[in-house]
C-alpha cells in the first residue's frame, strides 16, 4: 500500500478527468430533477426555458406521482421482487456457477450445460412471451411469484458466467485444504467458497436488482389482469401517445431512483471488501 | 472422496437445469412451432411450413435491420468497453471521494429509458445543434435524429451512456480479485502505468473483459429500450434494431409469426457469434 | 457464522413472501362479474368514475374497468391464455378487423342500444370486417377528428378567413407566411404524426375503400394516392425547417407556444397543448385537400368502442353494462374529458375546438381514416417519413405497392377466396 511520488500525481490526473466526465451524468441529472419539479405549462421548447430553475419547488408533483402511482403499494411489490429475486439468484447461480465453475475445463458435460445456458441469454424475449404468458398461466403462475421464477431464469446466465469467471481466480488448494479436514464438498463450498465470492454476490445483486427493478415487459405479460402494479408498470401510466405528463413522470422516476441508488451504494462497499478481507490468495 | 464431489455437482446442477430448460427452452420450443404458421398472436391460424423463412431472406426491412444492428453492436462494444475499463481503473484508484464517483457514474443505469428518452432527445434537438451553431459546426446544426445517415450516431451515443456503468461494476470487481502482491512484484521489476496494466493487470481481468465483450455484443444486438426511447425506428426506417422489428411487428402487429422466424434465426446468429467469442477468449486465457 | 447468515436470509425471504396477501379475492361471489379492458389510458379517470358509479347503482353486478398502458399486448397476452375479459374497449382499426376475422367476439346486433347510433359510425364499422360478416361486433362510443388545428386569436388578428379548396389553403399558407409567421408545425420525428395530414387529405383525394380495392384486385396505389402523395409534399414548405428533429411532443409545446398558426393533427391534441398552455384559444377546420367543394368531407372514425367477447357469459349484464356507459350523462362526461365527438344521436355539447367541423359532423359527413385499414406491421407512417425525406413520389408509391401485396397476403387470400365463393 505504499505510495510512489509518481502515483500520487497520477491521481490528481485521475480526479480531473473523473470530475470533467461527470458532467455527462450532472447535466442529464440536473434536467431531470429541474423537469421534476416544475408545472407543465412551464415547458418550452427554448433551451433558457428548459434550463431555467422552476417557478416555485413545490412539492405537489411528487405527491401527484405517489398517488397516481399507488407509490407505496407498487413499491412493495417492487421491493418485493427485486428482493426475492436477488435471493435466490445469489443462493442458486453461485452454487450453479461453482458446479459448472469447476468443471467445465475438464468435462464434457458441464461444458455442454454450461454454453446450453449460456446460450439461453440470446433468447430474444419477444419469442418467449406469448409461450411464457401461456405456460405460466397454465402452471397457476400468473403472479409475481411466476414473475420471480422468469427472473431467476433470465438472468441465471449472466450471473452463472460471473461467477464462474470469478472462480477462475479462487485457488484450488484452498478447497483441498479443506478436503483435507475431512468437510464434504457441500459444507466447503458454504464455508469456504461461498464467502470468498461475495464481492461478486454484491456485484450480480446490483445488476440483477437493477435489470428488475426497471423491467416493464415480464410483469406487463405476466402479471396482466391480476391489479397487481410495480413501480414500472404504475409508471406506464404517465405517458401515452397523445399526451405525456413528463412531469409527474420525471418526479415519479426520481422517486423510484432512490431505493436502487441506496442499495447499489451498500452493496459497493461488498464490491470493494473482496481485497481487505485478504481471503484471495 | 471423488464421489461425494462429483455426486455434490450432480445434485446442484439438475434441479437448476430442469428449471431452466422449464423456463427457457420450452417455451423457446413453443416459439419456433410458431414460426412456422402464420399466427397473428391470437386466434386460429395455419400452417406455413417454411414460407416464413424464405421471406425472411428475402426481405429488405429484415436485412437492413441486420445491417444496423451490427454495425451499433460493433462500434458500441469497443466504445463501452474502452471507457468502461479506463472508468474501473480510475474509480480502483486511490483517489478521493471514492464512494461519491462511484455512485455518481452509476446513474445512468437506474433512470428509466423515458427520462434517458426525454432527455437526450432534448439534447439532440435543441442544444446540440445551438452549441455547433455557437462554435460554426455546419454539419451539426441540423438534430443528428433527423438524419437517416447519422442517427444512428445518437442511438450509440445513448446506449454507450447507460450501458458503461454496469461494465465498470464488472471491471471493478474483476480488479479486486487481482492480488495487491502483483503490483508490488510488479513494482520491483520497474512495471509502471501502461505496462504494468498490459503486463500484470489485463491478463488477471481477462476472464471479465470476456464477460463484457460478450454481454455488450449482447445487449447491443438486441438493442429496443434506446430505440423505443430516442428514435423508434426513424427516419426513414434507418434505426430499426432486430429486436425492434420483432417486438414491433410480431407484438404490437399482426406478424407473430414471421416474426417469431426472425427470431430464431436471429437467436442462431447471437449464438455463433458468442460462442465464437468466448472460445476465442477462452483460448486466450490459457496462452496466459 | 456463514450458515448463520443464511437462515437469516432465508427466514427474511419467507417472512417477506408470507406478508403478500392472498389476491384474486376482490368482490363478494353471489354477484355478476363484468370486467372491461379498454385501450385509452388517457381516459383512465373517467372510467374510474362511471366504474363507482354503476358498483354504487346496481346491485346484481360488480365491474371493474381497467385501462392499461399498453392494452393491446395485455389483451394478445390474456387471449393466449384464454383468459377473457367480458368486454373490450378498442379502436376502429385493423385489430378490430382481425379480432372479427379471429371470430372472438360475440355478435350484438341484439343490442337494444344500438338503435341509437350515429348509423354512420356503424357503417364504418362494418367497412373495417376484412370480409363481409353476418352482424355487428362493436358499439361505436366516441369518435375523432383529424383536421387542421388553428390559432384561433392569431386568425381573427389577422383576418385570415378558413379555406375551403386546396388552392385557398396555400393561399392563405402565403399569406401567413409573408407575416413572418410559420404556417404549420409538424412533428415528423414521431413516424405516427406523418400519417395524420395523410389521413386527412386522403378522405377527399382517393376513394374511402381504396384499400379493398386493391385488395381486389382492381386498381394500385400508384394509382390513387399519387395526387395525395404530391399534395403532401407541397406542405411541406409551410412547416419548420428541418420537421424531422421534432417530436409529436415538441410540436404541442411549439403550437401551444404561438410558434406556429396551424398545426394538421386529430383532436386528440388538444389536452396535450392545453396542458402547456391553458389560455390557447384552439379551433380547427376540416383539411381542404381538393379543389372541389363538393369532395369535402371530414376525417372522422371510431375512437373507442365496446365489444362483448364472445366467450362472455352473461351478455344480458354486459348489455346493463353498455346501457349505463351510453347513457347521457355518461357520454358527455367522455366528451368534456377527452374532447371527442359522440358516436351516439343525441343533443351533445361539444368542446369549442371542434367549432370548425361541427356542420360536417352534424351532417354525418364522414369517412375514416384510411391508416385504419393499413396493417401496422406495415409501418406505412415510417414508409411516409421515409418519402417526405426523399420526396420521391414514384418510389415510394411503387414501394407502397409492393409492400402492400407482401404484408396482407393472407388478407388478399381471404379476400379473393370470398369473391369467388360470392
Amino acid at each position: 500500500m505504499k505510495h510512489t511520488s509518481t502515483v500520487g500525481k497520477s491521481n490528481k490526473t485521475v480526479l480531473v478527468l473523473l470530475i470533467l466526465g461527470l458532467s455527462t451524468i450532472a447535466f442529464p441529472l440536473y434536467m431531470t430533477i429541474v423537469i421534476a419539479f416544475k408545472q407543465p405549462s412551464e415547458m418550452t421548447n427554448s433551451i433558457s426555458g428548459i434550463l431555467s430553475l422552476p417557478k416555485t419547488w413545490s412539492l405537489d408533483n411528487f405527491r401527484e406521482a405517489m398517488e397516481v402511482t399507488n407509490f407505496w403499494h407498487s413499491l412493495r411489490n417492487s421491493l418485493l421482487i427485486s428482493v426475492l429475486t436477488v435471493g435466490l439468484s445469489i443462493i442458486l447461480h453461485s452454487l450453479m456457477g461453482y458446479a459448472l465453475g469447476r468443471n467445465k475445463a475438464h468435462s464434457k458435460f458441464y461444458s455442454f450445460v454450461y454454453l446450453f445456458i449460456v446460450s439461453g441469454m440470446f433468447v430474444p424475449f419477444a419469442i418467449l412471451m406469448m409461450p411464457l404468458a401461456k405456460q405460466t398461466a397454465e402452471l397457476g403462475l400468473a403472479n409475481w411469484a411466476g414473475v420471480i421464477i422468469l427472473y431467476v431464469v433470465f438472468y441465471m446466465p449472466m450471473n452463472i458466467m460471473l461467477y464462474s469467471g470469478y472462480l477462475v481466480n479462487i485457488p484450488m488448494a484452498l478447497e483441498e485444504a479443506a478436503k483435507v479436514d475431512g468437510a464434504s464438498t457441500w459444507t466447503t463450498y458454504w464455508k469456504i467458497i461461498f464467502p470468498i465470492m461475495s464481492p461478486m454476490h454484491a456485484t450480480v445483486a446490483v445488476i440483477t436488482a437493477l435489470a428488475v427493478w426497471n423491467d416493464v415487459m415480464t410483469p406487463l405479460i405476466i402479471m396482466a389482469g391480476s391489479g397487481e402494479n410495480t413501480l414500472p408498470l404504475a409508471q406506464l401510466n404517465f405517458q401515452s401517445q397523445f399526451g405525456t405528463n413528463y412531469n409527474l413522470a420525471f418526479a415519479s422516476y426520481l422517486l423510484s431512483l432512490i431505493p436502487i441508488l441506496i442499495f447499489y451504494l451498500i452493496c459497493q462497499k461488498q464490491i470493494l471488501n473482496g481485497v481487505t478481507n485478504g481471503a484471495v490468495k | 472422496m471423488k464421489n461425494d464431489r462429483q455426486r455434490t455437482f450432480l445434485f446442484i446442477t439438475i434441479p437448476i437445469l430442469a428449471l431452466f430448460v422449464c423456463f427457457n427452452t420450452i417455451p423457446l420450443i413453443r416459439g419456433v412451432v410458431y414460426s412456422f404458421t402464420n399466427f397473428k398472436g391470437f386466434g386460429k391460424y395455419d400452417w406455413v411450413g417454411l414460407r416464413n423463412y424464405i421471406d425472411l431472406f428475402s426481405d429488405a426491412r429484415v436485412g437492413k435491420s441486420y445491417l444496423f444492428t451490427i454495425k451499433l453492436a460493433i462500434v458500441t462494444t469497443i466504445v463501452v468497453n474502452v471507457i468502461s475499463l479506463v472508468l474501473a481503473l480510475g474509480l480502483n484508484s486511490k483517489i478521493r471521494a471514492k464512494g461519491f464517483f462511484r455512485g455518481a457514474y452509476f446513474l445512468p443505469n437506474i433512470l428509466g429509458s423515458l427520462v434517458v428518452g426525454y432527455i437526450f432527445n432534448y439534447f439532440f434537438t435543441y442544444i446540440l445543434p445551438a452549441v455547433a451553431d455557437m462554435m460554426g459546426i455546419r454539419s451539426l446544426s441540423t438534430s443528428i435524429l433527423s438524419s437517416p445517415s447519422k442517427a444512428w450516431i445518437g442511438v450509440m451515443i445513448v446506449c454507450a451512456w447507460q450501458a458503461i456503468a454496469m461494465n465498470t461494476i464488472i471491471y471493478i470487481s474483476g480488479l479486486q480479485t487481482v492480488p495487491e502482491d502483483v503490483y508490488e512484484a510488479g513494482g520491483l521489476d520497474g512495471a509502471t502505468g501502461w505496462k504494468q496494466f498490459r503486463h500484470l493487470t489485463f491478463p488477471l481481468i481477462i476472464p471479465f473483459f470476456s464477460i463484457n465483450m460478450v454481454l455488450c455484443v449482447k445487449n447491443f444486438l438486441m438493442v429496443f429500450d434506446q430505440i423505443m426511447a430516442l428514435t423508434k425506428g426513424g427516419p426513414a426506417q434507418s434505426t430499426e434494431s432486430i429486436s425492434y422489428l420483432i417486438y414491433n411487428n410480431g407484438m404490437s402487429g399482426g406478424q407473430f409469426g414471421f416474426q417469431s422466424a426472425n427470431a430464431v434465426v436471429f437467436f442462431i446468429v447471437i449464438v455463433i457469434i458468442s460462442v465464437a467469442q468466448m472460445k476465442f477468449s477462452s483460448s486466450k486465457e490459457e496462452q496466459l | 457464522m456463514n450458515g448463520k447468515r443464511l437462515k437469516c436470509l432465508g427466514m427474511a425471504l419467507c417472512c417477506m413472501a408470507a406478508t403478500v396477501p392472498l389476491q384474486g379475492c376482490g368482490a363478494s361471489s353471489d354477484k355478476i362479474e363484468i370486467e372491461i379492458v379498454q385501450y385509452k389510458p388517457e381516459a383512465a379517470n373517467y372510467f374510474k368514475t362511471v366504474e363507482d358509479e354503476f358498483n354504487a347503482t346496481h346491485d346484481t353486478i360488480h365491474l371493474t374497468i381497467s385501462s392499461p398502458n399498453d392494452a393491446m399486448t395485455i389483451l394478445k397476452t390474456r387471449f393466449i391464455r384464454e383468459d377473457y375479459p367480458d368486454i373490450i374497449g378498442i379502436g376502429g382499426d385493423i385489430n378490430y378487423s382481425y379480432f372479427v376475422d379471429a371470430q372472438i367476439l360475440a355478435d350484438v346486433s341484439d343490442y337494444k342500444g344500438l338503435q341509437d347510433i350515429n348509423q354512420g359510425y356503424l357503417d364504418i364499422a362494418e367497412a373495417l370486417e376484412l370480409v363481409p360478416v353476418d352482424g355487428t361486433y362493436i358499439v361505436p362510443y366516441v369518435a375523432n377528428a383529424a383536421g387542421i388545428l388553428y390559432n384561433r386569436d392569431m386568425f381573427a388578428e389577422h383576418n385570415w378567413a378558413i379555406p375551403e379548396t386546396w388552392d385557398e389553403l396555400i393561399q392563405l399558407c402565403e399569406s401567413i407566411q409573408a407575416e413572418g409567421i410559420l404556417p404549420f408545425y409538424f412533428g415528423f420525428k414521431d413516424t405516427w404524426t406523418c400519417l395524420a395530414p395523410w389521413n386527412a387529405m386522403a378522405v377527399e383525394l382517393s376513394p374511402s375503400d381504396t384499400t379493398k380495392q386493391v385488395n381486389r384486385g382492381e386498381t394500385t396505389f400508384v394509382q390513387e394516392y399519387r395526387e395525395l402523395s404530391e399534395k403532401y409534399l407541397g406542405l411541406l414548405p409551410y412547416g419548420p425547417d428541418d420537421p424531422f428533429a421534432y417530436g409529436y411532443n415538441d410540436a404541442c409545446t411549439a403550437f401551444a407556444r404561438g410558434e406556429a398558426a396551424m398545426y394538421p393533427i386529430g383532436s386528440y391534441a388538444t389536452p396535450q397543448i392545453l396542458s402547456v398552455n391553458p389560455d390557447l384559444n384552439i379551433d380547427s377546420f376540416v383539411m381542404p385537400a381538393s379543389d372541389n367543394k363538393e369532395d369535402r368531407t371530414l376525417n372522422s372514425g371510431i375512437d373507442l368502442g365496446f365489444c362483448v367477447m364472445a366467450e362472455c357469459e352473461n351478455k344480458e349484464a354486459a348489455y346493463e353494462v353498455l346501457d349505463f356507459l351510453l347513457e347521457y350523462e355518461n357520454m358527455q362526461k367522455y366528451i368534456d374529458a377527452q374532447n371527442a365527438v359522440p358516436c351516439k344521436n343525441g343533443d351533445f355539447k361539444l368542446a369549442s375546438m371542434l367549432d370548425g367541423m361541427l356542420t360536417f359532423i352534424n351532417e354525418g359527413n364522414m369517412t375514416d381514416y384510411q391508416d385504419h385499414y393499413y396493417p401496422s406491421e406495415m409501418s406505412v407512417d415510417a414508409l411516409l417519413q421515409t418519402f417526405l425525406l426523399q420526396k420521391d413520389v414514384d418510389s415510394f408509391l411503387t414501394t407502397f405497392d409492393t409492400n402492400w401485396q407482401r404484408y396482407n397476403r393472407d388478407i388478399i387470400r381471404l379476400v379473393q377466396e370470398y369473391e369467388q365463393a360470392h
